[in-house]
């Protein structure tokens, strides 16, 4: 808050962060410099560069006890408002996802994640606190389901899923030994293992594995195999009773490259822009994919496509280098801050950006499906922009404070 | 505030974060080392030579067949030409390639405006992906467009399969028709895949069973030169075939269909249904004035759509369930079965008026239709010859409730539920509709006469009417109207259950009623009908038409000792019932009960004198 403080900042974060929105300005202003774009779309972002960096800054300053206690109530809005978006808000591409506030469009799924890390934060932060029992465990789990049906049902799977990532990584911080929480994550590598290999014989491998690592006893144990039993006997005949498109919408979100409808044409040129920049890439400005608009959303979802096919391996290895250096240095501030609660918010802040940073690029390289999730801090699109530098914001926040109980 | 872990468990956990975050980025290197350095030549092969496009392999729709597997729907090849977008290997070459000239010269090729031809191009090459210029090209473009195909870059032939209707005009509003798809559509039917250029179900049958008749599109990924011709298949991802839709049996019979459309063929208005009185399926129906499904499943010229309702009929309009008609004197079944259930009258009762032609209620004379009077009449003589004297005191004693909830039990007043879109729901009058227009327990009773003989705000569709029918000839037994059979390999099809409670009476109320009905045919007013050696049951009845004459209208079914076909006739403008409908339903079980060799000449609607009087007269 004071201009003393401010050594303390974690300056190789900072300069990380700085660094990939650079990155981000320069690639899209290259994205959107083929004829037929929209090109002053480099200058709009750089208006939101300087917003982002005031609500940082602000986000930093105000102290995190505060947001200790406003949890509740912000979380209570938050869901609200995703009701509000659901009932009310602005369709876009088949999507329920934004509200409109005059002229600014705000998403309440990125507040709503917001507020659920300081819920689950509070919640964790308790000198009683048990998770061998359920009636510890259990509570948690309900407050990220909330926000995770009313996300999910906009839809935004991509947004939805990083809250029960943003809690595995919780629980894990808070205690929970790590056999206790594959085992509870195992029906739903029963379900996602059951759609993209089409038998259970894959999961009954791994779960046997599962079993031998995490030795529980054998009320869990008897618990777990009954539950995963009744899911790994229902699949099928849940399978069967889809409609046909139902089930193509299964397998495109499995296996994008047999969509005939664009996310396998999506993922086809993305691969084709990136491997065709090889290791020098083609140069700045020179990429020729999307400069031919066969690359989709080259300026949003598909940014690092760009970067892949101009700058070369040795671009999108530094972009990850960067990215890197953020995950790293944001979780090294859970293992320096003192504070319960300070740990634990910085845990949820760097999983939730980890998460949507591996959902992007390895859809980009093929290897993850189509959900629309920008890329953070390089996407073209001042919300996400914001958002994300609200993230760094209290990443910094804790690091002025790391030495506070 | 409690403190957080003790530094050594932090510095554990974050230990294993981070084993986490390295093998997650060591996973995207992965990524990137094999597509730019393991798979760069390959991937750049593809860049610049030439580009990937994903070529739509449509497949066919289901066809739809009557019940003995007639086609009456399937597909056939046209062929449409495409612009196939440009893979250069800049933008400006790109857009180098489609000269002012080149738009002009296909324009003219294919009989389109330039405008239009722009936007579609520029589309494709903003998306990458085919764009059809002209669907279904007649041999003389086509062959221009093979001659030019060098001079014009990116212009190219593609075959895909359209509607053909085979049968024509034949049961057209029943079928429905299926074209390509339009802006709105596509805009609410997105989530569902569709694209610009898809088949859709418009109407009918077309339009209810789309997602069972609608295949699921194949896909190829396909390597392309530079003039936009495909080189070859995209290594590695081998083409998904077309899927195509599932074929759809109609409980429709053909030789009924035909015979009822030659016998409405002097019908300028109206519509016929055709029943089995057993189950409600329905074996034809026919709505005119007639259109031929094949010349909208093309596309249809506004010129031409002039000219098609210039006469101010909709020939897509479905009459027999999309328009509602009073039901006329037909409706007195639905008295007579009241008065029977409620014991407010039996077979031999009389009314306390004998029929003079005319009858005295609330200072006003309710004429019969027929001037000179029925005399002393019982109930099943009052139907033979339908008068309307008997049913006026009839309606007066069974009042609104009464009469309302047998016409409810019979169907009508209430959508069939058939399987096909946009049924019209008819209107059975109750105490709310009346307190409504004329204020609480102020309407008139008068108003229970006309509903006695069916007029008034009572209307009803050809549909209600068939199934009206069916019931009573089934002895009461609910029946749900449907057009769909079965479809071919689709699992969980199943016709719903009947919507009707129907009519559970004593039995000997039935007997009543079926002989009544014969009597109609055998010495009542429909002995146009009779036929040598099969017992028919029927009722004429003619709906008043503020707007004009009236229409004609008649119900039948027949064997009347074994019913297997229910009728229902109704032509609009054209008068009485008996001598109108009746002769068309005698055609038409003529050529479906004893065969072809037997039947007349389709009947001609002459005007005679008797259809000029204005019935029931007020």
């Amino acid at each position: 808050m004071t201009r003393g403080r401010l050594p303390d900042l974690d300056w190789p974060l900072a300069l990380a962060t700085l660094g990939l929105i650079v990155m981000g300005l320069f690639t899209v202003y290259s994205a959107t410099s083929v004829p037929g774009a929209h090109q002053g779309l480099w200058m709009k972002q750089l208006l939101w560069c300087g917003l982002a960096f005031i609500a940082a800054w602000i986000v930093a300053a105000i102290h995190f006890r505060l947001y200790d206690s406003l949890a509740w109530p912000l979380y209570g809005v938050s869901l609200l408002l995703l009701v509000a978006v659901l009932v009310a808000g602005t369709t876009r591409m088949g999507a329920r996802r934004w509200i409109e506030l005059g002229p600014i469009q705000f998403q309440p799924s990125e507040l709503a994640k917001l507020a659920t890390t300081f819920v689950l934060a509070r919640y964790f932060d308790n000198a009683r606190l048990n998770l061998r029992r359920a009636r510890w465990w259990l509570p948690p789990l309900l407050i990220m389901t909330v926000p995770f049906l009313l996300v999910a049902k906009e839809p935004d799977l991509g947004t939805a899923m990083s809250f029960p990532a943003m809690l595995v990584a919780m629980y894990f911080w808070a205690g929970m030994r790590p056999g206790r929480l594959l085992l509870g994550l195992s029906p739903a590598f029963n379900v996602a293992l059951f759609f993209v290999t089409g038998s259970i014989w894959w999961f009954a491998g791994l779960f046997a594995a599962l079993l031998a690592f995490a030795r529980p006893k054998l009320s869990l144990l008897l618990a777990i195999v009954a539950l995963n039993g009744v899911v790994a006997w229902q699949l099928p005949r849940l399978w069967n009773h889809l409609h046909d498109y139902q089930k193509r919408r299964i397998e495109t979100f499995v296996n994008p490259e047999t969509d005939p409808t664009g996310a396998g044409y999506q993922i086809i040129q993305s691969k084709i822009a990136i491997g065709s920049g090889g290791v020098l890439g083609k140069g700045y400005l020179k990429g020729s994919q999307k400069a031919l608009a066969f690359l989709p959303m080259r300026h949003t979802d598909f940014i690092f496509s760009v970067v892949g096919e101009e700058f070369g391996l040795i671009g999108a290895l530094t972009a990850v280098l960067l990215y890197a250096v953020v995950i790293i240095r944001g979780f090294r501030l859970a293992a320096v801050a003192r504070d319960g609660f300070a740990g634990l918010l910085v845990v949820g802040v760097v999983t939730a950006l980890f998460f949507h940073i591996m959902v992007n690029i390895l859809m980009t390289v093929g290897w993850a499906p189509v959900t629309g999730v920008p890329l953070p801090f390089l996407s073209y699109g001042g919300t996400a922009l914001v958002v994300n530098c609200v993230q760094i914001g209290l990443l910094q926040n804790v690091a002025l404070r790391r030495r506070e109980y | 505030m409690p403190p957080g872990p003790p530094q050594r468990v932090r510095d554990d956990r974050f230990g294993a974060l981070s084993v986490v975050v390295l093998a997650g980025f060591g996973l995207v290197v992965l990524g990137l080392l094999r597509l730019q350095v393991v798979q760069h030549d390959e991937l750049t092969r593809l860049a610049e030579q030439n580009r990937v496009r994903l070529d739509v392999l449509r497949a066919p729709r289901g066809e739809i067949r009557d019940r003995l597997g007639r086609v009456l729907a399937d597909n056939q090849p046209a062929f449409d030409v495409v612009f196939r977008p440009m893979p250069a290997e800049s933008a400006a070459s790109a857009s180098a390639a489609i000269t002012p000239a080149w738009i002009a010269q296909v324009a003219a090729l294919i009989g389109d405006d330039t405008l239009d031809v722009r936007r579609r191009v520029s589309e494709a090459n903003h998306t990458g992906q085919t764009a059809v210029l002209r669907r279904n090209s007649p041999y003389a473009v086509m062959a221009a467009v093979e001659e030019l195909r060098a001079d014009l870059p990116g212009l190219d032939v593609q075959v895909s399969p359209i509607r053909r209707y085979p049968e024509g005009a034949a049961a057209a509003q029943l079928l429905g028709y299926a074209g390509e798809i339009n802006e709105e559509e596509l805009e609410r039917r997105k989530e569902d895949g569709y694209r610009l250029g898809d088949l859709i179900g418009k109407t009918g049958v077309e339009r209810r069973y789309e997602e069972m008749l609608r295949g699921n599109d194949g896909a190829e990924f396909v390597v392309v030169n530079a003039m936009g011709k495909r080189v070859s298949g995209l290594e590695g991802s081998p083409p998904r075939p077309p899927v195509a839709g599932h074929d759809v049996t109609l409980t429709l019979d053909l030789d009924v269909q035909r015979a009822l459309d030659e016998a409405m063929s002097g019908v300028d208005h109206g519509a016929a249904v055709a029943m089995d009185p057993r189950d409600g399926s329905v074996l034809a129906m026919v709505s005119r004035p007639l259109f031929d499904p094949n010349e909208f499943a093309s596309g249809i010229s506004f010129a031409r759509w002039r000219e098609l309702t210039a006469d101010g009929g909709n020939p897509l309009l479905n009459r027999a369930i999309q328009s509602a008609y009073p039901p006329g004197s037909t409706f007195k079944v639905i008295s007579m079965l009241a008065g029977l259930n409620y014991h407010v009258v039996s077979a031999g009762s009389r009314m306390p008026e004998p029929c003079t032609g005319g009858f005295y209620f609330g200072g006003r004379r309710f004429r019969c239709w027929d001037a000179s009077g029925h005399g002393s009449v019982n109930l099943v003589e009052a139907l033979t010859h339908s008068c309307d004297v008997y049913f006026y005191q009839l309606g007066l004693e069974l009042g609104l409730d009464r009469m309302m909830t047998i016409a409810h039990d019979l169907g009508l007043g209430q959508r069939t539920g058939i399987d096909l879109p946009a049924e019209a729901k008819g209107l059975v009058p109750d105490d709310d509709y009346y307190a409504k227009r004329y204020g609480t327990q102020h309407w008139p009773r008068g108003l229970l006469l006309n509903l006695g003989i069916g007029q008034g705000e009572l209307l009803a569709t050809p549909l209600q009417l068939a199934t009206m029918t069916s019931i009573v000839a089934n002895g009461g037994h609910p029946v749900r109207p449907h057009v769909v059979k079965s479809i071919e390999g689709y699992q969980g099809f199943r016709i719903e259950r009947p919507l009707e409670p129907g009519l559970k009476t004593d039995p000997g109320n039935w007997q009543t009623v079926h002989t009544a009905m014969e009597d109609v045919v055998e010495t009542g007013t429909a002995q146009a009908v009779k036929i040598p050696g099969i017992p028919v049951a029927g009722k004429t009845g003619t709906a008043q038409n503020p707007h004009g004459r009236d229409h004609a209208v008649f119900v039948c079914y027949a064997p009347a000792d074994r019913p297997t076909i229910a009728l229902a006739i109704v032509a609009e403008n054209s008068g009485h019932g008996g001598s109108v409908c009746a002769p068309i339903a005698a055609y038409t079980l003529k050529r479906v009960l004893l065969g072809d060799s037997l039947a007349t000449a389709p009947p001609r609607l002459a005007l005679t004198p008797a259809d000029s009087l204005r019935y029931p007269s007020d």
